[in-house]
């Protein structure tokens, strides 16, 4: 069976410097279910690689498949609405915090959930949020959780998570962990998680793909990969937790 | 107005080079091209017009209002020129909204069906929407600047591109609107028009001139509303690349 989603020979141009690559010749596939944390130092374009991946970034060279299917034959639309990317600076849509979580059944004219939608508020530790609230007004974590929950509910077969726990506090942080990891055995949904925790990397991920130096140099099981990486900037890279930490977005 | 009169104008001019040159604002050239070009483009448009309304020739009139429909599209489109196949957009849009403007000024026999009337209320209403659409394209790059995260958003929650910027294109409807409807509530309190100032210097009964001028005023207001919609929905996709990603930033027009 085809994988959800495969990547071949991906590339991509820096955009300041379009004569360098950012990454080339990137060939990956994720299967129905699987969870993948995507490692690297800051600036190796693990960002750019998700946004490619949702169609939010042009590629330079190489080819997307859904579940065998060319990207090229895939309205952008469903493809987005299949593979769902929830960015690391949380944007809220005007109205209120409902407004926000109703955005999936609105654009695709399905029956909100909601039920599902109050478990997965409760299960992020905003069980407690007046859904009639400005959503401006929530806090930067508040946002972040509830910019994840507004993607969850459009049930997407893949979710590309960039730095989703970043503004969360260490028990937020836990329980968002949770509800994804119940979400995914319960939905069958595909994960690719950016972090620069190690930690998480370990609890939410079954295979490691590790970027360094414009390659996919590392791609394996998660146990593996920190018991003994293959390549020496993997290895740095372990080693090294506060140049990770002072990573950002790129 | 008599030739001496008419030759007085300048000294305006000369005041204005005069602040310019006292003041060192170093705009004494542009002044200069300025006083030039109006005096030509007034004279030879006048004399167009004295041999249209001569000839009643309709062919005539169907070629003023096309170039003025040209020039205003190239003009406003100026405003997003990055944008690309944007002047064809406006142009149909200008087209449309005289088109709708003028059938039912004359459907309804509120003006009569001669140039004299055809041509100048075309003047103003194809001159007024060059101005919304030039608002409305200055706004939506304003807004896809500022309001870039929102598009994305929804479009990684699988919305169309319409579904995604309905959002800034309905601020920036509005924004386009409100000069137009903000100019309906203060006419006559604040500004006296130029059509009805006009009129009465021309000797016409005041009175008489107002009952024009109130015609143009809500002309102007239903051809602002045509202008912004109809260019909101048939440009919108321009906004984005073929596989629906928003356009790289452009650069903002610092030009009011």
């Amino acid at each position: 069976m085809a994988p959800l989603l495969s990547m071949n020979r991906i590339s991509k141009r820096r955009p300041d410097k379009a004569r360098e690559w950012l990454f080339d010749d990137i060939t990956a596939a994720i299967d129905k279910g699987e969870r993948v944390a995507l490692l690297g130092a800051s600036g190796t374009g693990k960002s750019t690689l998700l946004r490619i991946a949702a169609l939010l970034e042009p590629i330079d060279d190489g080819e997307l498949h859904l579940e065998g299917i060319a990207q090229i034959s895939f309205k952008p639309e469903h493809w987005r609405k299949k593979i769902s990317y929830v960015a690391q600076a949380p944007v809220m849509l005007a109205g209120t915090v409902e407004q926000n979580l109703r955005t999936a059944s609105e654009l695709h004219g399905t029956l909100f959930d909601e039920p599902l939608a109050r478990r997965c508020m409760a299960e992020a530790e905003l069980g407690h949020l007046d859904w009639k609230k400005p959503a401006a007004e929530l806090s930067g974590g508040e946002k972040q959780r509830t910019a994840l929950v507004r993607s969850l509910l459009l049930r997407p077969a893949m979710l590309l998570l960039d730095e989703t726990t970043s503004s969360l506090d260490p028990t937020s942080k836990e329980a968002v962990e949770h509800m994804l990891n119940r979400w995914a055995e319960r939905e069958g949904t595909a994960m690719a998680w950016i972090t620069h925790d190690m930690e998480q990397s370990r609890s939410v991920s079954d295979q490691i793909w590790f970027m360094g130096d414009g390659k996919l140099l590392e791609r394996g099981d998660t146990k593996a990969f920190f018991q003994g990486p293959s390549t020496e900037q993997a290895r740095r890279f372990i080693q090294k937790p506060i140049e990770r930490e002072a990573g950002g977005n790129e | 107005m008599s030739n001496l009169a008419l030759v007085s104008t300048l000294v305006f001019v000369a005041i204005t080079a005069f602040l310019s040159i006292r003041k060192k604002l170093g705009l004494e050239k542009d002044i200069l091209i300025g006083t030039v070009r109006s005096a030509l483009q007034l004279l030879f448009i006048g004399y167009v017009l004295h041999f249209v309304f001569d000839t009643r020739n309709p062919v005539f009139i169907v070629l003023i209002l096309l170039s003025m429909i040209g020039i205003a599209a190239w003009n406003a489109g100026s405003r997003a020129r990055e944008i690309r196949g944007i002047r064809l957009r406006i142009a149909i849009t200008l087209a449309c909204t005289e088109g709708l403007t003028m059938a039912l000024l004359l459907g309804f026999s509120i003006i009569e069906p001669t140039p004299q009337y055809i041509i100048p209320v075309s003047g103003i209403v194809i001159g007024s929407s060059m101005i919304v659409a030039g608002i409305y394209l200055n706004q939506m790059k304003r807004e896809l600047e500022a309001s870039r995260g929102e598009v994305e958003t929804l479009l990684a929650l699988g919305g169309t591109a319409k579904q995604a910027i309905q959002g800034a294109v309905k601020r920036s409807v509005r924004s386009s609107m409100i000069p137009t409807i903000d100019g309906m509530k203060t006419v006559g309190l604040v500004q006296l028009p130029g059509m009805m100032t006009g009129m009465i210097v021309a000797g016409a009964d005041p009175i008489e001139a107002v009952r024009y001028q109130m015609l143009i005023m809500f002309v102007l207001a239903s051809s602002a509303a045509l202008t912004a919609i109809l260019l909101s929905q048939i440009s919108y996709r321009l906004w984005f690349t073929k596989d629906v990603r928003l356009v790289q930033s452009p650069k903002q027009d610092t030009k009011s």
